[in-house]
């Protein structure tokens, strides 16, 4: 495996001696060895076939430091820009470490953060890696130096959706920080997290935040990501999901990226259908500029039949970006009566940018509905004209389009408070798009 | 008073003559229809004087309350006065008719030097509009022409026109695809505005359309020119003996 990896990575021993503020329990610590000798042969460059499209030669040459070693970050407040999700609990992470002095009280909450968990309780073992498998390399990336993150295990239905608002902060020197998330639930239980994900000025750094979620029977869990970049940050972030018998699970991701935006997201998510009767909706949008690349890979492995999966996702691309969707669909061959779709779309604002999309189909099964679509286009002149003979100037008319363009994946959303918070931060992308033409 | 002066106008479409010289007064308060066989350049009139791209005039004026509107862009000439409704309006997901109708309206206003008109407002005047127009009020909530049969597209164009209050409408073969009750409905938002101080050209095929919109003045379009012009009945002539005629000359 550790052969097929041809960039070395940036995070050998001395980074390693400086990492891993989790206490040293054993089954950590036996995991951790695992990982590491995972990625011993580096992080995957363009010869690695899931990561033809994002090679991580260039993050190999820049010398983070782990976050918590950084001592001269000082984030003393939440930006303001970051929207207010309604009646959400807010949870911070600054370079992924929990911090209670920008966050609500977790009192009477089924939500602790990583250090108190596997400080103070023995069912971590079970949690952490239950879902994510070591064989991604930013997983085992991940599991190797992470050092906070949160434990959501649901009972019942929490009526309060959890916001947890992650912020990247560099120094004077590029940082790399590992949040791990674990989201599980009892059964009936069911979860609405929102994430907003933004980093602030400075040096580059390298957010690899994995989730992991078990959706137990007749559980739900919607989840909704907004990842905004500006600068030359690196997130890599991985979400593995597994659904059991009548589970929901509702993911939507969103990827922003301004016109002075350098960076590179990647928003991988892995779901595996566990069980009859699930519903699994894995849907996004992303408005980028800039040089920023932004890359959607998704697995949704249907091990059992008689569920229905869904994706929906949408693409504005300006600038020179550069647009990623991969799309695997796998069906076993026992799998029958699934029903499967995906859709990517994508829309050029100009000439520069340009799209790679691969959507893959391993159907074994034979009696299973799957479909899939994908275009790319420029905007159309019949439909700028029609604003146009209205007496629309042309800015508004292609920022209408757009918006337009876009609300089919937004539509996804099922949350309607959610819905209109990501819209917004959809259409304050194209108002600073209008300004900056 | 002339409210759209068209002087000789040649264009061309990639490279082609379609227009070779049309010349045509419209008085403010006047209904003048264009009739003629498909291809003899009445789309690509109603293109030019809208400012659609790809047509190349080579000579010639369009004026409208003397301003010269070959030198304004499309939008311009729309927040001008101008109106174009669509043979084939075009379907536009995900934005809705409500939003599309209110961002050109207050853009008009705007033009005009008026406030924007706000969300209650325009509920307001849009439900009055429909109501007159025997539209359901629901259309505002659908994806703008998303779906909608040929005849709720066009009712779609009048509802437009009717919130838009322009100096000049031009129907684009508006009859086309419309069974009856739906082209009276057409017709009867049209009539509605009729007033002395608008002028419309109305671009057809067919009389049909005529027998609800009575035209003051009807022109004979064949291969780029205007061959004849006389009152109402020329139409019925036309529907009587065809264009064969018109295209022999």
């Amino acid at each position: 495996m550790a052969t097929s990896f041809i960039t070395a990575h940036p995070f050998g021993d001395a980074y390693a001696a400086r990492a891993g503020a989790l206490p040293a329990v054993a089954w950590l610590e036996s995991l951790r060895r695992f990982a590491r000798a995972e990625i011993a042969g580096g992080l995957p460059g363009a010869q690695v076939e899931e990561w033809r499209f994002t090679p991580l030669t260039q993050l190999a040459k820049i010398g983070f430091i782990p976050a918590a070693s950084a001592d001269d970050v000082d984030v003393t407040a939440v930006p303001l820009d970051v929207p207010v999700v309604p009646g959400a609990v807010r949870v911070v992470l600054v370079n992924g470490v929990y911090r209670a002095d920008l966050s609500d009280s977790l009192d009477g909450l089924d939500l602790r953060t990583l250090r108190d968990a596997v400080s103070s309780s023995k069912d971590m073992e079970s949690a952490v890696g239950r879902v994510a498998p070591l064989s991604l390399p930013m997983v085992a990336l991940n599991t190797a130096f992470m050092e906070d993150g949160l434990v959501i295990a649901v009972r019942g239905s929490v009526t309060r959706p959890v916001h947890i608002i992650s912020i990247g902060a560099a120094g004077s020197s590029p940082v790399a920080f590992h949040p791990r998330v674990v989201i599980t639930t009892e059964p009936g239980a069911s979860l609405s997290i929102v994430e907003t994900h933004i980093g602030l000025p400075g040096q580059p750094f390298l957010a690899n935040p994995v989730t992991e979620v078990f959706v137990a029977e007749d559980a739900a869990v919607r989840r909704f990501v907004s990842v905004t970049e500006e600068g030359d940050a690196y997130h890599l972030a991985t979400t593995v999901a597994s659904v059991a018998s009548r589970g929901t699970f509702e993911a939507f991701h969103m990827g922003l990226g301004g016109h002075k935006a350098e960076g590179t997201t990647r928003q991988e998510i892995h779901v595996v259908v566990n069980g009859e009767g699930t519903k699994v909706n894995v849907s996004g949008a992303y408005a980028i500029a800039g040089t920023m690349h932004h890359d959607f890979t998704t697995v949704i492995n249907h091990r059992v039949g008689g569920s229905a999966s869904r994706q929906v996702f949408k693409g504005v691309l300006d600038g020179r970006s550069h647009g990623v969707y991969q799309g695997r669909l796998r069906v076993a061959p026992d799998a029958q009566k699934t029903d499967a779709r995906q859709v990517h779309k994508a829309l050029f604002l100009a000439h520069g940018p340009a799209v790679d999309c691969k959507p893959e189909l391993e159907i074994d099964a034979d009696d299973v509905q799957c479909a899939h679509g994908a275009a790319t286009g420029a905007l159309d002149s019949d439909q700028l004209f029609y604003m146009a003979a209205r007496g629309i100037d042309p800015e508004t008319a292609r920022a209408l389009l757009v918006e337009g363009f876009l609300a089919e994946a937004i539509a996804e959303i099922g949350d309607e408070s959610v819905r209109v918070v990501f819209a917004a931060q959809m259409a304050a992308w194209l108002q600073r798009r209008g300004g900056a033409s | 008073m002339a409210l759209l002066k068209i002087k000789n106008l040649h264009a061309n479409v990639a490279g082609k003559e379609i227009l070779k010289g049309i010349s045509l007064t419209i008085n403010a308060g006047e209904m003048h229809a264009i009739m003629g066989p498909n291809g003899t350049g009445k789309s690509t009139l109603s293109n030019v004087i809208a400012g659609r791209d790809g047509y190349e005039v080579t000579s010639g004026e369009v004026l409208l309350d003397d301003n010269n509107l070959l030198a304004m862009s499309a939008d311009e000439r729309a927040r001008a006065g101008v109106f174009l409704a669509f043979q084939y309006p075009v379907e536009i997901p995900g934005v809705s008719t409500s939003n599309f109708l209110k961002t050109a309206l207050n853009a008009k206003r705007r033009a005009a030097g008026l406030p924007e008109i706000d969300a209650m407002e325009f509920l307001k005047l849009v439900k009055a509009k429909t109501k007159a127009l025997g539209i359901p009020d629901d259309i505002i909530k659908r994806q703008l022409n998303v779906g909608f049969s040929g005849g709720e597209k066009k009712r779609a164009e009048v509802l437009q026109m009717t919130l838009l209050e322009p100096r000049i409408a031009i129907l684009d073969e508006t009859d086309s695809g419309l069974d009856i009750d739906a082209l009276k409905v057409v017709a009867d938002g049209v009539n509605n505005l009729r007033s002395a101080d608008r002028g419309f050209l109305v671009i057809t095929h067919y009389q049909r359309l005529l027998n609800y919109i009575v035209p003051d003045h009807v022109h004979v379009m064949s291969g780029g020119r205007i061959v004849a012009s006389g009152g109402k009945e020329l139409a019925l002539t036309l529907e009587a003996e065809g264009y064969a005629k018109y295209q022999a000359a």
